[in-house]
């Protein structure tokens, strides 16, 4: 940077950042401190941001109240059973929307526009009389239907970010050296795309993790219920509702997407970008 | 709609010049897609104009328009649209104007610039109804940080945000904000990324202000990917479902009742079906022709620079 | 176990094809919906309750597992539900083919679901001895059209609870069942017992769901709301006797400031702490609260249970009774019903009334002197008995549509003082008719 930014700009933003920095993370912090506080505390008039006596008494009543363990079960069986098929079907797709620029590919990137778009009321209400008729409600298979084709948009936007991004030369060359279409795909693309695809991949499964619409609408007894569903099982009727297994329960399912995210954070932003830039 | 019939066509268009192999790559992705997706769509569509109820007693007949037209009367609806607005740009504007500021604090070579991002993503991690959750919490009018903050100032006993008719909106859209702010942010400091550095510089040789250099190097290389952004933006949150649900379940008294929640009870609570797709396609229709207009509009607005 | 009841469907099924071959392989944790027969001809029931409480949830669990040691053959599963949620969930359940077999809710919850044909009717099922135990008017509550879709087993009046301390320092006559106070009187011993300086109240009403209790409180003063015409359609008008509970609330919070108006948007847990701390004097609440002031309360906290106040047509209030109901979809009424028979044997009954701290519907389980006790106002509760009778809306299709969508904002915004008495009359009538309409084409 060759611009030089005078001390007291430096000082402003320096100082709006630690005014961004507590704006995001204070919530975070105490659903953190609540989840350690004893009933005592939570029952007093004024709350303190470090548990007195911290505890660990509301993880233990959180897995008596609810089943967080199959839940958590559920939940990892849909997002990776979707984020590996909606990876599989996808690939091929987002290849040729990449390289034949047909009036197909431009239907697809149509498509994925304007998906986002979707109210998903429109589109829950045949779904559910669909997976009806197939037998389907309260089943993760049919969740998982719903899922793969709901994560399918965001990753062929994605993918096809990262398929551009591999330099056609190299299929060319491996073309002239006789080696078959699928077998250039097989050996030559996929080897480069595989951190594309990982990421991918992973942003579907957090996304299948946290989605609550469809789990709430489709899945309906607690065996087959997922986290984000279960969780609101802890809000009681008339909102008394049971804070420190309540913080507790919901600390637990957000540590398996903030792990996968801090894993895939640069991927995704540079996925976003090379879709959005190149489109 | 449009486009699906634009896909109809265009596929059959195709088809005659069929390149077998590019068809064998996509139709693992396309027959889900058609059958799970454009099908339903189109089967909602159908929905509303029948009379679809749950229960066995009666066959679902076509009505034709009389669901739209009872929606015309339907003043609850309209009350819950106009809150699904208000709140669609009481998330969106800050959300932007948020994000901008932090995604140009980013882009600037500052020291613990590394801490904001990772915490910036934590909202982006977390599962909606953990969000809900946790703004529960902060929002609870005993146990909650906030009024006990408000009491720490000495600005009187605090509130019951959540369920006070005056704050409940207010409290809920600031909840919508930090949800959905770091992809907006992540977004631009793409754009800004894209900016290239020379163009700061020779604008800083010239003698312009910080403001002058964002009004003319900064804004017009990010532009494209901000109304991208706030228009995606715009639709995402005039459709969430899961905070509302969480947070207020549409209390009290219906203020805090988005659209989706009020189309969700119509359908899975009170088991209308059909009137709840009639609502589904007016969320469409409306949200398309003002999405048609704000485009239209920002992109001449442009041009005339 | 779904191949046994999925036969017919097989050919629908197929046309799933590959995707869902693979995806069904990817998936081990298929739902294993517990319905029907294993092999060894054991019967397994799924039995959904709503108890939240720990005691009623214990008395629950207690009575399925002496179900279970008793009847090898068949099974009893008890599968945790919620108030909050029950009705959406039970809707897509059914709607789904995933309902439980026996199923515990509302009585003014059941009406839809009755319509819908999603509920067995019980008349063919019942033992006579649960038929007599259980008052006709009990009956009337899970009674639609001709069908009886529910047993009514537990129920609460609404009932004042009052700080001893403040009301016996006041003076004011203390009332009885036989003799209650009226509206007017009411309101104005709200008055004298609030301090008037906006730090205490006569009354707090916590009336986050105001809508049960102004219909039901309602009755006493003859107000009905919903009528049904000759041609069977019911519609809803606004009568002198709707207005009398709504207009004592309203004036209570706007013109006396004798209730405070925080707690109008609060759950009835709310207004405990106010309450144990002298700030309110009275709270009008469910008979079931007393639980939590018996567990709440601080020590030598003196609380006394007052009959609500009585109309024109005495102290009549509304119910809702919990009942259990069996799906039409289970291939085990009878099963079911035997169950059900000994969940609510006079002895049980009176257990699960301890245990929710509500009255039993049946007559010999009100029999059970721990329910009359002088002690926590059981008796005072076991006098109200009589005087409960069906909630006004009970069989009105779309009432719970009705209930969440106009009544329940409209009631909110006039008590707070948002909108006036014809307004509220507008919306209820009108904008409520046409919910109602859309029900009844």
């Amino acid at each position: 940077m060759t611009i030089r930014t005078s001390r007291s700009a430096r000082a402003g933003q320096y100082l709006a950042l630690l005014a961004y920095l507590v704006f995001l993370a204070f919530p975070f912090l105490w659903l953190v401190s609540t989840a350690f506080k004893p009933p005592r505390e939570l029952g007093s008039l004024h709350p303190t941001w470090i548990p007195h006596s911290p505890t660990l008494d509301n993880f233990r009543q959180a897995f008596d109240e609810q089943p967080l363990l199959a839940a958590a079960l559920n939940s990892l069986v849909a997002a990776l059973s979707a984020a590996v098929i909606a990876v599989l079907l996808a690939t091929p797709m987002a290849y040729v929307m990449a390289r034949h620029r047909t009036k197909l590919s431009a239907a697809a990137t149509g498509w994925v526009v304007v998906s986002q778009a979707f109210p998903f009321v429109l589109v829950i209400i045949p779904l559910f009389l669909i997976l009806k008729n197939l037998h389907l409600i309260n089943s993760l298979v049919g969740l998982v239907m719903v899922y793969v084709v709901w994560s399918l948009p965001f990753a062929l936007w994605m993918l096809v970010g990262y398929v551009r991004a591999v330099p056609r030369e190299l299929e060319e060359a491996a073309a002239v050296d006789g080696a078959s279409r699928l077998r250039t795909l097989v050996s030559v693309v996929a080897p480069l795309l595989a951190p594309g695809i990982v990421a991918t991949a992973l942003f579907a499964f957090i996304t299948a993790w946290n989605e609550f619409f469809f789990a709430l609408v489709l899945l309906k007894t607690p065996s087959t219920q997922t986290l984000p569903v279960v969780l609101t099982h802890f809000l009681g009727a008339e909102g008394v509702a049971d804070l420190g297994p309540l913080a507790a329960a919901a600390c637990l399912a957000t540590l398996p997407s903030l792990v996968v995210f801090a894993l895939i954070q640069k991927r995704i932003t540079g996925g976003m970008t090379a879709g959005a830039v190149k489109a | 709609m449009i486009s699906t019939t634009a896909k109809a066509r265009s596929g059959r268009g195709s088809r005659r010049g069929a390149d077998h192999g590019a068809w064998f790559l996509v139709l693992p992705a396309l027959i889900p897609i058609l059958v799970l997706s454009v099908g339903p769509l189109l089967y909602g569509v159908a929905l509303a104009f029948t009379d679809s109820q749950s229960g066995r007693t009666t066959a679902t007949q076509w009505t034709g328009l009389l669901n739209f037209q009872d929606l015309l009367h339907d003043t609850l609806f309209w009350d819950s649209f106009r809150i699904g607005l208000l709140w669609a740009v009481g998330v969106t504007v800050p959300q932007f104007l948020l994000a901008l500021g932090l995604a140009l604090l980013l882009n600037q070579n500052l020291r613990f610039r590394w801490l904001a991002r990772a915490l910036a993503i934590i909202p982006w991690a977390m599962p909606e109804v953990v969000v809900g959750i946790m703004w529960r919490l902060v929002y609870n009018p005993d146990a909650g940080i906030l009024n006990e903050t408000v009491r720490d100032l000495g600005l009187g006993d605090g509130r019951d945000w959540l369920t006070g008719l005056a704050t409940a909106l207010p409290a809920v859209i600031l909840v919508g904000v930090w949800a959905g702010m770091p992809q907006t942010t992540v977004a631009l400091l793409a754009g800004l990324q894209n900016t290239p550095p020379e163009l700061h510089e020779a604008a800083a040789l010239d003698g312009a202000g910080a403001w002058r250099r964002f009004r003319t190097v900064t804004w017009p290389a990010v532009k494209p990917v901000a109304l991208a952004i706030t228009a995606l933006n715009f639709i995402w949150n005039f459709n969430s479902f899961a905070l509302v649900y969480v947070l207020t379940n549409g209390g009290p008294g219906g203020r805090t009742r988005l659209p989706m929640l009020f189309a969700y009870e119509q359908a899975f609570r009170y088991g209308q079906f059909g009137y709840a797709a009639a609502m589904g396609c007016v969320m469409v229709a409306v949200i398309s022709v003002m999405l048609a207009f704000y485009l239209v509009g920002r992109l001449k607005g442009g041009d005339d620079q | 176990m779904r191949g046994l009841t999925g036969r017919a469907t097989t050919v629908r099924r197929t046309r799933l094809g590959a995707a869902a071959a693979v995806l069904a392989l990817l998936l081990t944790g298929c739902s294993d919906d517990g319905r029907g027969k294993d092999a060894d001809g054991v019967i397994t029931l799924r039995f959904q309750s709503l108890a939240w409480q720990k005691e009623s949830v214990d008395a629950n669990r207690e009575l399925v597992d002496e179900w279970n040691a008793a009847h090898p053959g068949v099974r009893v599963e008890y599968v945790q539900g919620s108030w909050d949620s029950v009705h959406d969930q039970l809707l897509t359940s059914f709607e789904g083919g995933e309902a439980p077999d026996i199923i515990h809710d509302a009585s003014d919850d059941l009406a839809d679901f009755a319509h819908g044909g999603y509920l067995a009717d019980l008349r063919e099922l019942l033992p006579a001895r649960l038929k007599n135990d259980i008052p006709r008017r009990s009956w009337q509550t899970a009674t639609f059209g001709q069908g009886v879709y529910g047993v009514p087993f537990l129920q609460e009046p609404r009932v004042l609870i009052a700080n001893e301390k403040i009301l016996k320092a006041s003076g004011v006559r203390v009332p009885t069942v036989r003799n209650p106070w009226s509206w007017a009187e009411f309101r104005q011993v709200a008055k004298e017992l609030s301090g008037g300086d906006g730090k205490t109240y006569g009354v707090a009403w916590p009336l986050k769901d105001p809508v049960s209790a102004t219909l039901n409180l309602g009755l006493s003063a003859g107000g009905q709301l919903f009528h049904r015409g000759t041609d069977g359609k019911v519609k809803v008008r606004f009568t002198e006797g709707d207005a009398v509970v709504p207009r004592t609330i309203h004036d209570q919070v706007g013109t006396d400031r004798s209730a405070s108006a925080a707690t109008l948007g609060m759950g009835g847990s709310d207004t405990l702490p106010g309450f144990f701390g002298g700030k309110y004097a009275m709270v009008p609440l469910g008979f079931s609260y007393r639980q939590q002031i018996v567990q709440q309360a601080p020590e030598g906290f003196a609380w006394k249970v007052l009959p609500a106040p009585a109309g024109a047509d005495g102290p009549t209030q509304g119910v809702s009774p919990q009942t259990l109901s069996i799906a039409r979809d289970s291939p085990y009424k009878k099963e079911a019903m035997e169950f059900i028979d000994f969940f609510l044997r006079p002895s049980n009954m009176a257990r699960l009334a301890k245990g929710d701290w509500m009255l039993p519907t049946g007559a010999a389980a009100l029999k059970d002197p721990a329910l009359r006790a002088e002690k926590d106002g059981w008796a005072t509760g076991a006098a109200l008995a009589e005087h409960l009778v069906p909630a006004p809306a009970q069989s009105v299709r779309g009432y719970p549509e009705w209930k969440d969508k106009v009544a329940t904002p409209a009631y909110q915004e006039y008590y707070s003082g948002a909108i006036d008495a014809q307004e509220l009359e507008k919306r209820l009538v009108e904008d409520g008719n046409l919910v109602l309409a859309r029900y009844q084409r």
